[in-house]
């Protein structure tokens, strides 16, 4: 067993808070430094596009694990922040300023979705989502003159200081770097006020409130902050396609975001990170399941979001704390050995809350 | 002499036919612990949800500090200096009881968004400051053994007076306490009888309590307001409220 010794309360601000933790930190972060070394180009695309999951993760995962707000819109946001983001590049801006200009745009719109979205919880706040989700869809479609409609707009090269962005190597390393800036500011965020206001609303609204939490504020913010987020990795995501089209920004493509955050395990970004992982390596897998599968079976129709579907419904029966809790299920029963009790993690029966003030 | 801190005046509510309250006044005195006492769905818990601005009122207005307070968003009244407590607990219960009062300190953040977003200085010096008040209400209430327990993973008793605590956390200048010992066993409500005297005394918190156990009612109140079926029955010393004839009607269904 693991004793950790507190001397002063700056260690519990702290982000890691062992030097167990930092060493396996320290671990993952030269692995990930030496990958383009290892690693051929198409497995290095591969962990890029990861990366740019994990950064819409960390957007999507703030909204849903920490303030409890639903969206099954999201694709909405990756895609403002793809068009926006090679819109601007097509019209001479620098990379890094569009992909800024991106970044905030798309949280500017999060934060408008988010105001009708205020007084909706549950499904109907996912129906308002989806809606809007739809609605973006239609604009891509149809406002051709700035997104080229269906037909789509090319995305054109990202370069920085003349040097060309898109080698292999050089965007895994971009992917990498934004990845990790994302998850310090969501992690700062969370060990503050603004998070903390998050997760009492995610928990009890009307105790947030009496809190003096400002309901509507605090809910705009979280959708404006996972919008910003998203539409950062929607920047990248553009360079990642290579060419913007309406229907790579689908229900399909929300979907997939849910699933990435309920699968890694709602309320952890460790989750965020799993969860990225699975997601990129569902297509492979899928793939694989069609050419071993009988061809009958392998060519139903929407075998690709039924897939998605079951595995985000099984998820929410059997493991509701996903991939990161069972991560630390196993964890702590190595940490408690012999001493683990198989009901630690049982869901307790909660008390009744207060029924009236709904 | 002694100020008026807050005042009702002409409260009136009611749900469909029920008048949950009905055209009731009273006041509070700065530095009182205040009980209402009243059989089950007399509108006790309704007042609580009057003031702290969770129902809207159909008739009447609140005073606190001079200022009237009836049109306010409930984290307003917070922001003013009310904080209160949930007669089941309304706790944010996937967290730490250490997390659930840090955001009771949430009223007096004075860090930016961005700010937070790059854990300036100044965010870590307001974390470490709101930990030390933190530290000085888990010490009052002796809530050590649980700083880092899940809330959901607390028995009953305990939730009861994290949720006090968080309230405290707040620097409230009016405690409102909903059922504060239903729930516990009798040694706890008997420390809670003490901490009421050091909330009210030491930190010179005025407290607004609803409470069924007429002990501590006696022991702990200046004043106590009966109330029936919405209505008001008596104010007064609790050794006048305990043998008010109204009340005792009232209690034993006469
Ligand atoms: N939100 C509500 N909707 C409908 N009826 C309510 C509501 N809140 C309170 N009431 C009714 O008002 C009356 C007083 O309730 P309450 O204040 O909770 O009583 P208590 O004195 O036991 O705390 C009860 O008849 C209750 O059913
Ligand atoms: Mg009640």
């Amino acid at each position: 067993m693991r004793f950790v010794l507190k001397t002063h309360y700056g260690q519990d601000v702290d982000l890691f808070k062992h030097s167990g933790q930092r060493f396996w930190y320290a671990a993952l972060a030269i692995m990930v430094g030496l990958a383009p070394w290892i690693m051929d180009d198409f497995y290095l695309g591969e962990l890029s596009l990861v990366f740019i999951y994990a950064i819409a993760g960390i957007g999507l995962m703030l909204l849903v694990g920490y303030t409890g707000l639903v969206s099954l819109g999201h694709a909405a946001f990756l895609a403002i922040g793809a068009y926006s983001h090679a819109y601007l590049l097509g019209h001479g801006v620098p990379f890094p300023v569009a992909l800024a200009a991106a970044t905030l745009f798309s949280a500017v719109i999060g934060a408008i979705v988010g105001l009708p979205a205020l007084r909706m919880i549950g499904i109907y706040l996912a129906v308002a989502t989806l809606a809007f989700a739809i609605i973006v869809e239609q604009v891509l479609s149809h406002w051709e003159s700035v997104t080229g409609g269906y037909r789509g707009m090319p995305v054109p090269e990202a370069e920085l200081f003349g040097l060309s962005l898109m080698g292999s190597q050089t965007f895994y390393y971009l992917c990498l770097a934004l990845l990790v800036a994302s998850l310090l500011a969501a992690l700062n965020l969370l060990r503050g006020p603004t998070g903390r206001s998050f997760i009492a609303i995610r928990d009890s609204e009307i105790s947030a409130s009496s809190m003096g939490i400002h309901l509507a504020r605090t809910k705009s913010r979280a959708f404006a902050i996972s919008a910003g987020f998203t539409g950062l990795a929607g920047g990248l995501f553009a360079h990642k396609l290579g060419y913007l089209a309406p229907d790579a920004f689908t229900l399909l493509t929300s979907i997939q975001l849910l699933l990435m955050v309920v699968v890694g395990g709602l309320g952890s970004l460790h989750g965020v990170i799993f969860g990225a992982i699975f997601i990129g390596l569902l297509p492979q897998a899928i793939a694989f399941l069609r050419d071993t599968l009988p061809p009958a079976a392998a060519q139903i129709p929407g075998l690709e979001p039924g897939i998605f579907g079951l595995i985000l419904v099984l998820f929410l029966i059997y493991e509701p704390l996903g991939i990161y809790g069972r991560w630390r299920k196993i964890r702590l029963f190595f940490d408690e050995f012999p001493l683990y009790r198989s009901a630690t993690y049982r869901r307790q029966k909660s008390y009744l809350r207060t029924e009236r003030v709904r | 002499m002694t100020e008026r801190l807050f005042q009702a005046e002409n409260l009136s509510v009611s749900f469909g036919g029920i008048r949950a309250v009905q055209d009731l006044s009273f006041s509070v005195e700065q530095g009182e612990i205040f009980s209402i006492i009243g059989p089950n769905g007399a509108g006790k818990t309704t007042v609580f949800n009057l003031i702290s601005r969770l129902y809207d009122l159909d008739r009447g207005r609140m005073i606190f500090e001079g200022d009237d307070i009836s049109g306010l968003a409930p984290h307003q009244i917070a922001e003013r200096g009310i904080a209160r407590t949930f007669q089941n607990t309304e706790l944010f219960e996937r967290e730490t009881v250490l997390n659930n009062l840090l955001i009771g300190r949430h009223i007096h953040r004075s860090t930016r968004l961005l700010d937070e977003f790059l854990f300036l200085p100044g965010v870590r010096r307001q974390e470490l400051e709101f930990r030390k008040r933190v530290e000085d209400v888990i010490d009052l209430l002796d809530l050590q053994p649980y700083r880092e327990q899940i809330i959901g993973n607390l028995p009953y008793g305990v939730r009861k007076m994290v949720e006090v605590a968080r309230a405290l956390c707040m620097e409230p200048k009016l405690l409102l306490l909903d059922e504060p010992s239903s729930g516990l066993n009798p040694e706890e409500t008997e420390d809670l009888s003490y901490w009421l005297e050091d909330i009210n005394e030491d930190l010179g918190i005025t407290v607004i309590m609803v409470e069924h156990d007429m002990n501590l009612v006696a022991r702990a109140s200046h004043r106590v307001l009966a109330l029936a079926d919405g209505l008001a029955l008596a104010v007064g010393a609790p050794s006048e409220i305990q043998n008010h004839p109204d009340v005792l009607r009232a209690y034993l269904g006469d």
